[in-house]
This record gives C-alpha cells, sequence and structure tokens, in this order.
C-alpha cells in the first residue's frame, strides 16, 4: 500500500445534466472505459490537437472541440467552469499530470470529488517536487531525477498530492553521499 | 513543584540538551511490551487519575521556553512550516481558545486567561506575554490565531477537516516534524498522508484509526503514542532539511550512540473543536538519549528487545536500518533476560546511575 493513484475505468455518472470528456490528445486505449462504454458515451469531448490551426468552441453543444495544446485546453476550461452551474460531470483521460491538472480546475472551480473521474493512461510520466528546493520536475519517467534547481539527485516516494499534482522527490544520498541506488524506468 | 525551565537548550547546531531526573521519569516510553507492531493504540485522553504528561491537555514541562524558541526560529527561516487553508479560519479560532483554557486552567501559575466579553486578555508567564485583544478579530493579534497560539505550545499541530467520510489535512504547524512535509501532504485525505506508512495499511490499522477519529466528540479528546529515533536531540528532521540532517545516521560509533541516539516519542492527542468540527491534532515530541532511559531497568532490557526483533520494513521506515546493528549491540548490556512487568511505567522510584 501507498499513496498511489489509482485509477478505475471511465463510464458516465447515472444522473448528470451534462457530461464533458477532456482528453490529451494520446491515443486512448480501449480499457480507458469500463465494459460496454466508449467515447460516444461522452457526447461533449475536449482533445489535443497539437498545432495552432484550430479555433475551439469552450461553449459548444455536444460535439468534438479541438484545442491547441492542453495548456490550451486547460486555460479554457477554467473559463467554461467559472461559468458553469450544478449537474456537469467531468471525465479526464490521458497522462497522469494532465488529469490532475483537470482534476485542480475542477476543484477549484468548486467541483468535488464526487464530481468528477479520472483515467490515467500512456506510459508513466511524473511531476516531482524537490522537497528541499520546492523545484517541480517535470516529464520524469525514472525511479530518480536530477532536480533542476538545486542539482539533487532525488528518489521519487510513493507519496503524490492531489492537490500540487505532484510527487515528492527527496535526496537520495543525503545520509552517504554518492551513495545512489540504480536508476530504474518507471515502465518497469 | 513549580517546573524549572532550562532557556538555553539548543536543538540544532551546539545541541544543548538533556532530560532532568524528574523529566526521564515522566517520559512517555511508547513500549507496553517487549515486541512492536503497529496497532489502534488510541484512548482517552485526559482521564481523571491520569499521571505525568497524560494527566493534562497540553504538558507544559521544563523545554517549554526553549521549544518555543525553536519554533520562532524555524518559522523565521521558513514562513510556510505554518500553513492553514482559508476555510479553516473559525477552527483556527477553536484552537487558540482551546489552548488559552487549557493551559491557564492547568497551570494557573504559568498562564492566565481573562475574558470580559469578546475582549480577551492572556498572560504568559513563562515566555512574557501579556495581549489584550478580541476573539475572532484576527486584527488585533501579532500573528493569524492558529500561529499565535502554537508559537506559545510545544510539538506540532494539524487541523484536520472532516467531511466526505474522512479526514482533511487542511492546516498546521510542522517545525517538529518526523520527516512530513505539511506543506506537501495539505489537502489530503487521512488514508493519502499515511500513504508511505507498511504494513499498517493491510491490517486495517488506518481504517480502523479512521473510524475512531471522525467518532471523538467535543470535551472527550483521545490520545495514542508514536515513536522513532533521531540523531542529536534535533527537533526539526523535515524532509525539506533532510540533506542538513540525513548524514548524522551515518556518523554515529559504539562510543557516541548511547548520548547522540535519541528516542523519539509523539504524544499524539485528539481534540473535536466546538464551532468548526474540525479535528486539532496535538503531535508532542519527547527526546531522551539512550543513556537517559536505560536508566531505568526497565526500560533498558525492553528496548534491547524491541530493536532487535523490530520488523525489517519498520526499521527501514523510521530510518533505523543503517545503525540498527551497532543500536542492538548498544542494548544488549542492559537485558540481563530477566522479564519486564506489562505496560509502559517505569517501575523504579529513583533512577539507577
Amino acid at each position: 500500500m501507498t499513496n498511489r493513484p489509482r485509477y478505475a475505468p471511465l463510464s458516465p455518472f447515472a444522473q448528470a445534466r451534462a457530461h464533458l470528456l477532456l482528453c490529451d490528445g494520446a491515443a486512448i486505449p480501449d480499457d480507458a472505459f469500463a465494459p460496454g462504454h466508449g467515447l460516444t458515451d461522452f457526447p461533449e469531448r475536449w482533445t489535443v490537437a497539437g498545432h495552432a490551426l484550430v479555433m475551439p468552441q469552450p461553449f459548444g453543444a455536444p460535439s468534438e472541440q479541438r484545442f491547441r495544446s492542453a495548456s490550451h485546453l486547460l486555460a479554457l476550461l477554467r473559463h467554461r467552469l467559472a461559468a458553469e452551474t450544478m449537474g456537469l460531470r467531468i471525465y479526464a483521460v490521458g497522462s497522469e499530470p494532465f488529469v490532475w491538472d483537470v482534476a485542480k480546475i475542477a476543484r477549484e472551480a468548486g467541483m468535488g470529488r464526487e464530481e468528477m473521474r479520472l483515467f490515467a493512461c500512456g506510459a508513466p510520466e511524473r511531476r516531482v517536487a524537490c522537497v528541499h528546493c520546492r523545484t517541480v520536475n517535470p516529464g520524469v519517467t525514472t525511479t530518480l531525477v536530477t532536480c533542476a534547481g538545486c542539482g539533487a539527485v532525488l528518489t521519487v516516494r510513493d507519496h503524490f498530492s492531489r492537490v500540487h499534482n505532484t510527487w515528492m522527490g527527496v535526496q537520495c544520498d543525503a545520509e552517504a553521499p554518492g551513495e545512489v541506488p540504480p536508476v530504474e524506468d518507471l515502465c518497469a | 513543584m513549580a517546573t524549572r525551565f532550562k532557556p538555553d537548550e539548543t536543538f540544532r547546531d551546539d545541541f544543548r540538551y538533556g532530560n532532568s531526573e524528574t523529566a526521564i521519569l515522566r517520559f512517555p516510553f511508547p513500549f507496553g511490551e517487549d515486541a512492536y507492531m503497529y496497532g489502534v493504540n488510541m484512548e482517552p485522553h485526559t482521564r481523571p487519575g491520569s499521571a505525568g504528561v497524560f494527566a493534562v491537555g497540553f504538558d507544559v514541562d521544563e523545554h517549554y521556553v526553549a521549544e518555543c524558541a525553536e519554533r520562532a526560529k524555524v518559522l523565521a527561516l521558513e514562513p510556510g512550516r505554518c500553513l492553514v487553508l482559508p476555510h479553516m479560519r473559525e477552527a483556527e479560532w477553536d484552537t487558540l481558545e482551546l489552548i488559552m483554557e487549557s493551559l491557564a486552567a492547568d497551570y494557573p501559575d504559568q498562564f492566565t486567561l481573562e475574558r470580559d466579553g469578546l475582549d480577551w486578555t492572556w498572560t504568559n508567564r513563562p515566555l512574557g506575554i501579556h495581549h489584550t485583544f478580541r476573539f475572532g478579530d484576527a486584527t488585533t493579534l501579532p500573528h493569524p490565531p492558529f500561529e499565535y497560539i502554537v508559537r506559545q505550545a510545544q510539538g506540532d499541530f494539524t487541523l484536520q477537516d472532516q467531511r466526505d467520510g474522512t479526514l482533511y489535512i487542511d492546516g498546521g504547524v510542522a517545525t517538529v516534524p518526523a520527516d512530513w512535509s505539511l506543506a506537501f501532504d495539505v489537502g489530503m485525505t487521512f488514508h493519502e498522508w499515511h500513504g508511505p506508512v507498511p504494513l499498517a495499511h493491510q491490517a486495517g490499522v488506518f481504517d480502523r484509526a479512521l473510524q475512531y477519529l471522525m467518532r471523538v466528540r467535543y470535551g472527550h479528546p483521545a490520545r495514542r503514542l508514536n515513536w522513532t529515533m533521531t540523531i542529536n536531540p534535533r527537533l526539526d528532521t523535515s524532509p525539506e532539511n533532510y540533506p542538513l540532517w540525513g548524514p548524522d545516521r551515518a556518523s554515529l560509533t559504539a562510543e557516541t550512540i548511547g548520548d547522540r541516539l535519541f528516542l523519539r516519542v509523539e504524544l499524539q492527542s485528539f481534540f473535536r473543536l466546538p464551532r468548526s468540527n474540525a479535528l486539532l491534532f496535538g503531535i508532542r515530541t519527547y527526546l531522551a538519549s539512550l543513556n537517559e532511559l536505560t536508566r531505568v531497568p526497565k526500560w533498558g532490557r525492553r528496548l534491547h528487545r524491541v530493536m532487535r526483533d523490530l520488523h525489517p520494513d519498520i526499521a527501514e521506515y523510521k530510518g533505523l536500518t543503517r545503525y540498527r546493528e551497532l543500536l542492538v549491540a548498544y542494548l544488549a548490556q542492559f537485558d540481563d533476560g530477566a522479564p519486564t512487568a506489562p505496560g509502559i511505567t517505569p517501575d523504579c522510584a529513583a533512577l539507577s546511575d
């Protein structure tokens, strides 16, 4: 047992006025959805195109809206939720940092944990916060990372903050400098 | 007998710290038997007839003045060690009231609280504080109400909001943490912030502890003991500063371990707050060196047996692995194999030399 988030495959909430599915543009595996469910259960879908030739409608009717980047999508999600009323449920599927960014924006807009469902997929990737110098190191795919802020080689504790969307990084050789364990890929 | 404070004690740099014989005999030794495993070891706090550190809500001992100075030092260097989310304002005032009322009732020679409606006057003689303020009006205090009062109390405190069938850690002060970060953990649920603890989850300890805590009623606080070990009498063993204190763990020798290795006991207390319905956790830390503790023969014997037989996952989580062999070898001299009586009391009137 650790403080590592676990995810259940997505299915729409039974009681809701509207459903909004947010994707980061990566391929969505079949196991992201509960048996009998799929993309078509979520009539309003936002996804990331990865280029600047799109102009999405944040208040569009049920349809697929394509955003220029994850940052673009998240900024307009904040805008959309600020104008929302009760009864909307949101769903996020994509990398772990992405789905928890969505959760954070939803929480800041006043939504509770029981009003959203998240499913992280794809190759493991973490944001690691250096507990010593507060620098957040994005895109970490290994068990050790050299902190961009203070240079410490951080080991990543099995301790995830849903509020900060970061894993806790702690200097791995603080007790005996140079005693660094082997680096492993998070996929392993 | 009035407590004689030791204002010159330090918990960093030159580490000037020690326990009087009285302090050793009232030390909350955490092992009631010769073996240790995680459990839901919760019981009512401040029961009539309780003695020593268990007799009052917030124990004030000979280290009070020095520990308050240490807290002020940490907060001056790292103000983020005290952090309360905005929806916990009412719980801040609840905390201030609870601690002031308790200290004034339990130590009338040292602390006085006079109330005239919402106009309160607080006198803290050990720290030389005398303030008149308006209860509920934060502009009348030099710090926010939670920070104001925890600067005048020993040990760390956290504020838990109870909602969604769990407890959220939504505020606190952690200048005396046993390797946990308030800034990182803030906003987590009870199970999330305890995630890294080994073995206890599988045993259902946290499920049962949470159920117990959510039922704690106003006026009926609860408590438990927890423990770890610290090299030197260092209160600030925060993960933030681990690069500064981590090397200590590799520095012990057979000659120094008796004086430099400290059993670190947390007297954790749990209080329901009246207006906010939040739960206040007190995490009061007591430090005693091996050489101090082994002056109680029962504790010396027991400490050897507990450390020798400790589950390796617990030893690793508590950071003992690097020096555990040295520790057990050192403690062996205090274990003659005689049976020990159940319970944590020292069972001796005076200390051995």
